[in-house]
């Protein structure tokens, strides 16, 4: 290569992703982070920064440190009166402490009566340890009456499951049916919880629930045309979990039998879409839809309008785009009235999920794909998965708002919600699973603080029953000079930003124009970095990458090679490109590395205790290996992890002794599985591995096996980001065309 | 001649006996010449053959004891158009001491089995409720269905409608429809997935429709669904939409009505089967919508409709009468139990009940003793073995006269075929334009009023005709299905003399003056509801009039020795209590109560419908009062 280096020591991530330093009364960076630690104090210093100035929140990470609760009572939550910023722990004291200066914009607030507390001689309040809203950059009050619109809702759960013929041979019925009732007792909520469900395939099926019956009663409509009635009321329909709880079993039971022989290869979604809005519209929700067959009956019919000639054209773009104007309005519809979708798409070929995932992208939902779902390869997944979404901590009828301090604003959002008034993000629910980006923007040509602040609260409804809002706090530096933004630029959360903007640069243009895009960023920074300090390198022949960012042209050149932009038509179906997209669109910033850079074991070479917890509460973990094709050992076997799936590489040598340890193989052609686990200790360690690293995650990780040489490894090399692909570099090129096009 | 009598052996009875024998002088009579038939009635002398009727190859006549025979040619001549028939081969060896039952004199009426043309189906019950009724009134008719289920026929189908799936033992299944939208019938068979069930042929070795998609998803015999309807009538509740106090109850009856037509239609087309509806209140809303949803809205009454200001009136009964087509077709009846202390809407229903041959009970709830009482006569009168007269499934109704007889029409629970032959009139009186009509639902009561009208005699006949014939003949051929699945013919066949009309004691001795009234009281009925100048109080004073100037012996300028012969005397008190009641008059009751009354009147036989008219008459009779005398 001519740039002389030695790729082995390029940067690549560790085994643990990397976190800015802590703060001192700043939120938490797993809640919230920015993509350089200080701010630019001027529109024109952000031009010269080549990547997005922004910062990821992820309100309710479950990762998260805890956040203390604080109830103010009667006496309500001390924000400003002017911006209505909360009482922070960045608020200037005055007067005594008689009187507070909002740290975001400046007003002076008189402190309420009750809330008053004499100044120590650091000009802290005396109470300041004892305060959490005080000392904490995280905390969550208890909000008042004022908070609320209504009564805060209960958990609801409202299952909209396709019984078509093609899902009930594919077995998705009776898994979505099973895993239902083996969650109703740990839905959260309580008492309070209700539930309701509809079954649809070319007509619609309501079940009423009534507590008052002793078995329920099926409804069928047929008639699709025009606007959608409900045959019993919505009381019915939804039921309190604990009271109807013999009807909901009893509907359980039976469902099954009762769609076993449907022969209705017909889906009335939409139809079914606009019944469950009118039978949720007053209470809200979440809606759990289960979607096999491509709706093509009733109302908003979709089609199969996958083309590939399309892949190169102005034209590129539609089809990543909905077609049908209908989801998008229904989905307005639905957050309007608080009700958010996840879609479960479990179809066997196409079926323009760039459409249906428009219902959970402004609702705040999540898109789950099991393409060609068979219950006995995906069950268990669909279990862990739902099990997981239903189980969870969920916050209901949310609004997110972030703040920032005069001069700047946020200038756009990325991520699953629908806006309400300019910057007010409507979530329906809200989990730790689900993150928002936002870029920031001067609102001023110059800032003349030097520090700016950014408060981010969510206000919503808990499962138990109470209006709560989780308020982060955060400072940052403002700074002229643009080499304190190198030293104190955060790479993973710039990916993560970036990977967003690419995402929805596809949505607009070409794939190529969107990798473009990426490359052209990371070499505008570069660039400019080089500009500033080359000459006082004096290292004419390397590319000499800035300490914060020396990640990003790795992780630039994963997202150019991830599913959501690499190559064209032929490279990742369109379905399956939107899903990735939405899901990108979601991720945290530990997930969106792990999903560009999947992280790679040798299982050939695992530490004796690997996948054991230390004496530091630390798992013990193998090596992670580079990804790229030289580095893999034909002797070896290797395990990749993206946070979605599991693939473990065999490779053609591998010894006998590994094959019979790992996989009870005699022979590389006879390895199957790594689960279940041998009676070994090899197999036990990498067990042991898949449990530790699937108990942190969303989605259950399915582990399949390729064997080096055969066909299915077309689907294993695009992982190794680093080799040289068709039509796109290796890491080596990258670096080198970064370095050439940098010393221009 | 005793008219009753007469009426006891044939089962006709006409309002004349002896018939002018031109047109001029037929048209003199004031009282239209009559016959009121009761096709289903028991007879106990009537002989029942196992063989098929000998007809004539001209008019179709059915052999009879008036044809002439001719033993030695082996050839009949058929007495209404005077065609000469060959009998068939195996009525070779007939002679005069050797004649089939239906040349025996006294067999006037001869009922023939048909050789099977149906499967023997079983008998469908399809039940309509209502469920916008409060919890007493429901209880009480829940009772009632579940008392009513023990009585039917076991093999009887059953089916409930707002729309019930009883094939299904896993989970009480309903379909449900959009009340407020009308649907053709297509559709809803469609929706109920029934499509493609009818006419299309059954691949081979594979029955038709799939046990899955048809109709026996929603009929099954009771004994195998006894225990879950039992069930669904359990667990039926009152309306889930409750209506707010200024509001009437969301009702959508006609959809309901529709979707259960559609649903008998798609799986029992020709088979017999009987839609009951239950019904607690006006339909609110969908197509057969009578008032609005407001209680402010009052529902209309007879002087609303007589100035046409009701906007539901005329489309839900243009809706109704669509419905009675498609049940006609499908040879389905309509019973309707119409409970509430408000109007329900039989006047605009009531052609789907009255034309099918059902009947409808009026009473003041479900929980009245009038309903209680009604519906497990209607029920058990069904499940009798011995009353397997109550249902004729695509029954017909025929007439065929003498051949200067024309049929005018019929005024009866039937529907009008399209049967067109000579013998129809040019003017039609009630449904005419055919001579035979459809046969829903009969019962040994049901009676059809038939009108005739007398051709003048054709210079050019060769047959010899009047005035040379004496004598001119009715025969009246009824077939209908008994719940066995046997396929009965009934012949009538009645003759009557002549007269020339000119002398009136020939036609006043044969004047029956009851059936004459009753006659009138129809005619009154039917054309005040379908003639819109129809003025009923001046029509029936000129008949009167007419009939006693006609009729009646008075010496000139002397009021007081008017007269009129025995047999005519009680007629004008029949007249002047057919004005004053129900049937005409509307002053004090609903348009539905009209309606309720109107089809009892055009159903029953003549005693029945006297009773009807002049309640107290037969007390003054049998207590030997003297007979009142209009001055
Ligand atoms: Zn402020
Ligand atoms: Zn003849």
């Amino acid at each position: 290569t001519d740039i002389g280096v030695n790729p082995a020591e390029f940067p690549r991530p560790g085994s643990e992703p990397w976190n800015p330093p802590f703060v001192e009364g700043n939120a938490d960076p797993k809640y919230m982070r920015l993509t350089s630690a200080a701010l630019p104090n001027s529109a024109a210093l952000k031009a010269r920064w080549g990547l997005p100035v922004g910062g990821i929140v992820d309100p309710l990470n479950k990762d998260g440190p805890p956040v203390t609760l604080v109830d103010f009572g009667s006496a309500g939550i001390v924000r400003c009166r002017k911006c209505r910023t909360y009482i922070n722990p960045f608020v200037v004291w005055t007067d005594g402490g008689r009187r507070f200066r909002c740290n975001l914009c400046g007003t002076t607030n008189e402190v309420p009566v009750d809330y008053f507390c004499t100044l120590g001689p650091d000009g802290r309040r005396r109470d300041h340890n004892e305060r959490p809203e005080l000392s904490q950059g995280s905390v969550e009050y208890v909000a008042s009456q004022e908070y609320m619109v209504r009564a805060p809702m209960p958990p609801v759960y409202f299952f909209l499951i396709d019984v078509s013929a093609p899902a009930v041979a594919s077995g998705s019925v009776d898994s979505i049916i099973q895993t239902i009732k083996s969650t109703l007792d740990n839905l959260p909520g309580d008492t309070r919880t209700q539930v309701g469900f509809i079954t649809f395939d070319s007509s619609l099926q309501f079940y009423n629930l009534s507590p008052k019956l002793q078995a329920p009663q099926m409804l069928v409509v047929t008639d699709l045309e025009g606007e959608p009635f409900l045959p019993i009321p919505t009381e019915d329909l939804i039921v309190n979990l604990a009271e109807a709880r013999h009807v909901v079993d009893a509907f359980l039971e039976t469902l099954p039998t009762i769609i076993a022989k449907n022969q209705s290869a017909d889906s009335a979604l939409g139809s079914a879409l606009q019944a469950v809005h009118m039978a949720m519209s007053h209470l809200g929700g979440k809606l759990l839809v289960f979607q096999t067959t491509m709706p093509n009956v009733g109302a908003a019919r979709l089609k199969n309008r996958d083309n590939a000639t399309l892949y190169g054209t102005d034209r590129e773009h539609t089809l990543r785009n909905p077609e049908d104007p209908f989801f998008k309005k229904m989905a307005a519809e639905c957050s309007r009235v608080q009700i958010c979708v996840d879609v479960f798409s479990l179809s066997p070929s196409y079926t323009d999920l760039a459409s249906l995932s428009t219902l959970c992208k402004y609702t705040g939902g999540q898109m789950y794909y099991y393409p060609g779902f068979q219950a006995q390869r995906d069950s268990i997944k669909l279990n862990k998965d739902l099990t997981h979404n239903l189980t969870r901590e969920t916050g209901w009828e949310a609004v997110m708002r972030i703040r920032c301090s005069k001069g700047l604003r946020i200038s756009s959002f990325h991520g699953h919600f629908f806006i309400r008034s300019t910057d007010l993000l409507a979530l329906p629910a809200v989990d730790g699973d689900k993150a928002y980006a936002v870029q920031i923007s001067h609102e001023e040509n110059i800032v003349a603080s030097s520090e700016a602040y950014l408060q981010c609260a969510l206000l919503y409804t808990s499962s138990s029953g109470e209006r709560r809002i989780r308020v982060h706090t955060m400072k940052a530096p403002v700074v002229s000079d643009l080499g304190e933004m190198y030293k104190t630029a955060d790479g993973p959360a710039t990916a993560a930003l970036l990977s967003r903007l690419a995402v929805e640069k596809g949505l607009s243009s070409r794939l190529e124009d969107a990798r473009q895009a990426v490359n052209a960023r990371v070499l505008a920074v570069l660039k400019e970095y080089k500009s500033l300090y080359g000459i006082n390198h004096r290292m004419p022949n390397k590319l000499v990458l800035p300490e914060g960012l020396k990640m990003v042209p790795l992780y630039a050149l994963a997202l150019t090679k991830s599913k959501a932009l690499r190559g064209g038509a032929k490279d990742v179906g369109v379905d399956e490109r939107s899903v990735v997209g939405y899901q990108m669109m979601a991720m945290g910033v530990a997930e969106t590395l792990r999903y560009l850079y999947p992280t790679m074991y040798a299982l050939h070479d695992m530490p004796d205790n690997c996948g054991n917890t230390n004496a530091e509460g630390m798992v013990v973990m193998p090596t992670p290996v580079a990804l790229a094709t030289e580095v893999l050992d034909h002797r070896g076997v290797y395990l990749l992890d993206d946070g979605r799936i599991f693939i473990c590489w065999v490779g053609r040598g591998a010894p006998a002794e590994v094959l019979e340890g790992l996989f009870g193989a005699a022979g590389v052609s006879d390895v199957l599985s790594l689960e279940p686990q041998q009676d070994s200790e090899i197999s036990k360690s990498a067990n042991r591995l898949l449990a530790a690293l699937r108990s942190k995650r969303e989605l259950h990780q399915q582990c399949f096996v390729v064997r080096q040489g055969e066909p299915m490894e077309t689907h294993w090399l695009p992982y190794l980001v680093e080799d040289r692909t068709q039509g796109a570099m290796s890491y080596t090129d990258f670096l080198c065309h970064l370095h050439r096009n940098t010393s221009k | 001649m005793d008219f009753n009598e007469i009426e006891a052996k044939e089962g006709v009875r006409l309002s004349w006996n002896v018939w002018p024998n031109n047109r001029v002088e037929a048209t003199k009579c004031v009282v239209p010449l009559g016959a009121f038939v009761t096709p289903a009635k028991h007879l106990p002398d009537m002989p029942v053959v196992p063989y098929e009727p000998v007809r004539c190859r001209s008019c179709g006549a059915c052999l009879n004891p008036f044809s002439r025979v001719d033993y030695v040619g082996k050839i009949w001549i058929c007495p209404f158009c005077y065609s000469r028939n060959h009998f068939p081969p195996h009525y070779a060896s007939i002679a005069e001491n050797n004649l089939p039952a239906e040349l025996f004199p006294n067999y006037t009426s001869i009922e023939y089995q048909l050789p099977q043309q149906a499967a023997v189906t079983a008998p469908v019950y399809l039940l309509v409720v209502d469920t916008c009724l409060a919890e007493d009134d429901l209880g009480a008719l829940k009772a009632s269905l579940t008392q009513a289920l023990s009585l039917l026929p076991e093999n009887a189908l059953v089916g409930l409608v707002h729309v019930h799936e009883l094939g299904f033992q896993d989970c009480s299944k309903s379909y449900v429809f959009r009340g407020s939208k009308e649907v053709s019938m297509a559709k809803i068979q469609d929706q109920l997935g029934m499509r493609g069930i009818q006419g299309r042929p059954a691949a081979q070795g594979q029955p038709a429709g799939g046990s899955n998609a048809g109709i026996d998803r929603f009929l099954l015999p009771l004994s195998d669904c006894e225990f879950q309807l039992s069930g669904v009538l359990e667990e039926l509740q009152s309306d889930a939409f409750p209506a707010t106090p200024e509001d009437r109850a969301s009702r959508c009856t006609g959809i309901a009505m529709q979707v259960a037509v559609g649903l008998l239609g798609a799986g029992a087309a020709g088979t017999a089967g009987r839609v009951l509806l239950f019904l607690g209140g006006p339909c609110t809303e969908g197509p057969g919508a009578i008032v609005g949803k407001k209680k402010d809205e009052a529902i209309r009454q007879h002087k609303d409709i007589n100035k046409d200001t009701v906007p539901y009136y005329k489309k839900a009964k243009k809706f109704y009468e669509a419905m009675s087509t498609e049940l006609v077709k499908n040879g389905h009846v309509v019973d309707i139990f119409a409970c509430a202390l408000d109007q329900v809407g039989l006047a605009e229903m009531k052609i789907i009940c009255e034309r099918t041959g059902g009947v409808s009970v009026l009473a003041e709830g479900f929980h009245h003793q009038m309903f209680k009482e009604s519906f497990r006569r209607l029920i058990s009168r069904e499940g009798a073995s011995e009353a397997s007269l109550g249902l004729a499934a695509r029954g017909t109704f025929e007439v065929i006269p003498s051949r200067d007889v024309k049929v005018a029409g019929v005024i009866g629970p039937c529907a009008p075929l399209d049967k067109k032959s000579q013998a129809v009139a040019d003017t039609p009186v009630g449904m005419g334009g055919t001579t035979a009509w459809r046969l829903c639902g009969l019962d040994a009561a049901s009676t059809i009023c038939c009108f005739f009208e007398v051709a003048n005699p054709k210079a050019d006949d060769k047959q010899g005709s009047p005035p040379q014939q004496q004598q001119f003949f009715l025969q009246f051929v009824t077939t209908r299905q008994l719940p066995s699945g046997e396929v009965r013919l009934r012949a009538t066949t009645m003759t009557r003399a002549w007269t020339d009309g000119t002398n009136t004691q020939h036609l006043v001795a044969g004047f029956d003056q009851e059936a004459s009234a009753v006659l009138l009281g129809r005619l009154a009925a039917f054309k005040m509801e379908n003639d819109d100048e129809f003025d009923p109080m001046r029509w029936i004073d000129r008949k009167l009039i007419n009939v006693a100037k006609r009729f009646g012996e008075f010496r000139k300028d002397d009021p007081q020795s008017f007269q009129l012969a025995p047999n005519m005397s009680i007629f004008p008190q029949f007249m002047f209590n057919l004005r004053r009641s129900q049937f005409v008059q509307v002053f004090n009751n609903s348009p539905d109560e009209t309606a309720h009354y109107r089809m009892i009147l055009q159903r029953e036989g003549v005693v029945s419908s006297l009773i009807m008219i002049q309640p107290m008459l037969l007390s003054y009779s049998l207590s030997g009062a003297s007979h009142m005398h209009i001055t």
